[in-house]
């Protein structure tokens, strides 16, 4: 396969009539369905996706999906994760409401490499061998005036050297497809793939598929590490023993096959109070958010408002009872509290500005 | 790493190992191999005789010809391979040897013997043929693996035990020169050795006496009275190379006053060594005897917890104390052990093989001993007397006060005394 070759016929691949597009404003690259109606970019939210017109190299569109990890998200906890997200904005835009983050929601797929590969090494380690060995605790009590004994038994580690040869086929070692993985791992969290199904076009319905941005000869580096812990259990595994520690090898790989595994996430997007979008992307597993949390300054503003003008009117009112009061002395107490009160309001209706102001100024930070 | 084409592969020394998965080649270290020989016999390589080990020469010897070898085995000390408390250890230490007697038949001779399990050296009764044997095998961390040898030579110990049967005041005055004294025999004796750190936490109430003012009967009055706190801390302790006999066929008593064996000199066990000696295997089985070294390990870490309290007044003492990093050893240690008569009556002796120490029983006379408790108390008594008859003249209490002492420091040594007299007669 060349990576960077324009693909004859992208059906042929992913089994669906999937057409390549395009975002203008981070050229982040998908397949979608031809047809579907306009869509913003799930990366950026800043544009709609274009279909990429001209003939120009399209990397990694004839890498083959293998397999899709499971999206055990339901609706309902999606709905929740939504829910959760809106209300741990204080002051959030009014655009930040569930219902309209859930009517934006699309479907998208992340790339993941796959690799096999067939290697060929002399290795050395050290495995362990568990054992039981007896112990003992005493408790003396002077009242008693007698030794308690308990016998204890712990399990401890014999280390012994091996070394030895291994000529073995590894079978579908991850390794990052896009330059954004470790972000996107850190905000969204990680996959779990053990439940990962196979491919089958159905999956990919209605859902916009992320391609990859990276090489294979980018990513092989990061897949050897994973390969060698594989090598590590199968050589402990080898030699019967229950750990292993200190494993070197010098390996040999050949006959690599690259394929892909598809992560689900969903994408949407909420308008802050310059009418800026802002992506969210959501984990199709665990329903971790990952985007950008604004606080809305107006709606601070707005509340600092009414605060400030209930404030007034309670100054006013004080004051005029203060006037009647020099007639009828109880109700000076009345102003007196009155005037507090107006105060205690007044200086609270700073709170929802300086509030959404650390927000923002700690999300920015983070 | 090196590559494949720069080192020979496997390295030298690595034998191939079972590998549970296909695809996979696996190689192990080669393990040491033991000596398979069960029973070593020692015949001059020059003139064939019987040699045996010679304490003077500290080597193998032949007394026909003058063949001499020294041992090849350096000292090991402290460094000895110690064995830790697994279960599989412990079940081995437990089913002993599996069998009451071997049966052996002599190289020299080809005489069929009979030979108790406990014992690890013969001699064959026909030819007299050295013979060690071995259990190999199965047992291979319950035979003794390292051994002290003998430094005091046989001439000495008749004069250590001559110089000692007259250096206690007690015993009878004729008993240096009337003892009829046996030969000294060496024998190697079986011995476990443990080490292990403790760590204790304790707590108890410790009395710290102060003094207060009281009023009574119309005066300020001083009296001294104990205040209790509670008081806590953590000992820990790494006790290193604690003995127990590991035969149950001689005194414990003795044994453990000559234990004061320097294990720094222990080297790895080479049957040369017990050529023509006695030597004795275990029979206080592993775990009996590791109950008695913690025993022992418990009071000396209790002691630790009881030196850091602020005073030596303590109550409610308890303490939790966990054991680790518990090792254990067998091992061989010389003893030299003889029997002598007074008046028709046995008495053990040992003497410790390395250092000389001297432990055995001697006869108490015990008119003596008597005597001289008599010679503790009376000057309190009569003290105490002369200030009882003297009470009317008002000087009496002097006596009477300094005599009370006298008969209680009196009557201190003179139990002292008399609990001497009995260890030294009973062991």
């Amino acid at each position: 396969m060349s990576e960077l070759t324009l693909p004859v016929d992208i059906a042929s691949v992913w089994g669906a009539d999937l057409e390549p597009r395009f975002c203008p404003r981070c050229d982040w690259r998908y397949l979608a369905q031809p047809g579907a109606a306009a869509t913003r970019c799930p990366h950026c939210a800043r544009a709609e996706l274009q279909p990429l017109a001209a003939p120009e190299t399209l990397a990694f569109a004839t890498a083959e999906p293998e397999l899709v990890a499971a999206s055990t998200l339901s609706a309902e906890a999606l709905a929740q994760c939504i829910q959760e997200f809106a209300a741990s904005i204080p002051f959030a835009p009014q655009d930040l409401d569930p219902a309209t983050l859930r009517g934006r929601l699309q479907r998208c797929y992340l790339p993941l490499w796959l690799v096999d590969a067939d290697a060929q090494a002399v290795w050395q380690a050290e495995v362990g061998f568990d054992y039981e060995a007896a112990s003992h605790r005493e408790h003396f009590d002077d009242n008693r005036g007698a030794w308690d004994t308990e016998r204890i038994i712990e399990t401890r580690i014999r280390w012994e050297p091996r070394v030895g040869r291994l000529q073995r086929a590894y079978h579908n070692v991850a390794a990052p497809a896009l330059e954004a993985d470790a972000a996107l791992r850190q905000g969204l969290g990680v996959h779990d793939l053990r439940g990962a199904q196979p491919y089958a076009p159905a999956l990919v319905e209605r859902a916009l598929v992320r391609l990859p941005d990276r090489s294979t000869a980018d990513a092989w580096p990061d897949s050897v590490p994973a390969v060698q812990r594989v090598a590590a259990q199968e050589c402990q595994q080898a030699a019967s023993a229950q750990h292993i520690r200190d494993f070197h090898w010098t390996p040999e790989f050949s006959g690599h096959n690259w394929t892909l595994l598809l992560q689900p996430v969903y994408a949407t997007y909420y308008l802050d109070d310059e009418r800026q979008p802002q992506a969210l992307l959501l984990h199709g597993q665990m329903g971790q958010v990952m985007g950008a949390r604004r606080a809305s300054p107006q709606r601070a503003q707005r509340m600092t408002l009414i605060l400030v003008a209930i404030a007034a009117v309670l100054l006013i009112l004080s004051l005029v009872c203060g006037g009647v009061g020099v007639l009828f002395p109880p109700l000076l107490i009345a102003a007196g509290l009155g005037v507090l009160l107006a105060v205690a309001v007044g200086v609270g209706a700073l709170a929802p500005i300086i509030i959404v102001w650390r927000f923002n100024r700690q999300q920015a930070g983070e | 790493m090196p590559s494949a084409q720069q080192q020979p592969f496997p390295p030298q020394g690595y034998i191939p190992a079972a590998s549970a998965l296909p695809g996979i080649e696996l190689f192990m270290p080669a393990p040491v191999v033991e000596q398979e020989q069960a029973v070593v016999d020692f015949k001059c390589p020059q003139c064939g005789a019987t040699t045996a080990y010679c304490i003077q020469e500290r080597g193998l010897t032949c007394s026909y010809c003058g063949f001499y070898e020294p041992p090849h085995q350096a000292v090991v000390g402290k460094g000895a391979e110690a064995f830790e408390f697994t279960l599989e250890a412990l079940s081995r230490a437990a089913h002993g040897w599996g069998v009451e007697r071997l049966e052996l038949q002599c190289q020299n001779c080809r005489a069929a013997t009979s030979l108790p399990t406990g014992k690890l050296t013969s001699t064959c009764p026909f030819c007299g043929s050295n013979r060690v044997v071995q259990h190999a095998g199965d047992q291979n961390a319950l035979r003794p693996r390292f051994l002290i040898p003998f430094g005091v030579v046989p001439d000495a110990c008749r004069e250590l035990a001559t110089h000692w049967l007259g250096s206690s005041w007690m015993t009878p005055s004729a008993l240096q020169r009337l003892a009829r004294l046996a030969e000294f025999v060496p024998i190697y004796l079986p011995f476990w050795t443990f080490d292990a750190r403790t760590r204790a936490d304790w707590e108890a109430e410790v009395g710290h006496s102060e003094t207060e003012r009281y009023y009574e009967d119309g005066e300020w009055k001083t009296r001294t009275v104990t205040v209790w706190k509670w008081e806590s801390g953590r000992a820990a302790l790494f006790i290193d190379d604690l003995l127990i006999p590991g035969t149950s066929r001689l005194s414990a008593v003795l044994l453990n006053r000559l234990k004061d064996f320097d294990t720094r000199q222990l080297v790895e066990y080479e049957p040369r060594y017990l050529a023509g000696m006695q030597a004795q295997a275990y029979d206080v089985q592993l775990e009996a005897a590791w109950q008695q070294a913690r025993a022992e390990m418990r009071e000396q870490t209790r002691e630790a917890c009881c030196d850091q309290a602020s005073t030596s007044e303590i109550r409610n003492f308890s303490m939790t104390l966990d054991f680790s990093d518990e090792t254990w050893r067998y091992a061989l240690f010389p003893v030299y052990v003889a029997v002598y008569r007074y008046e028709d009556r046995a008495y053990q002796v040992m003497i410790n093989g390395q250092t000389g120490t001297m432990a055995g029983q001697r006869p108490v006379d015990w008119g003596k001993v008597w005597l001289a408790v008599a010679l503790m108390l009376v000057p309190g008594l009569a003290l105490a007397l002369l200030g009882i008859i003297t009470l009317i003249f008002g000087i009496g209490v002097i006596f009477l006060v300094f005599g009370l002492i006298l008969l209680i420091v009196g009557g201190i040594f003179a139990f002292k005394t008399v609990q001497k007299a009995r260890e030294m007669e009973h062991v």
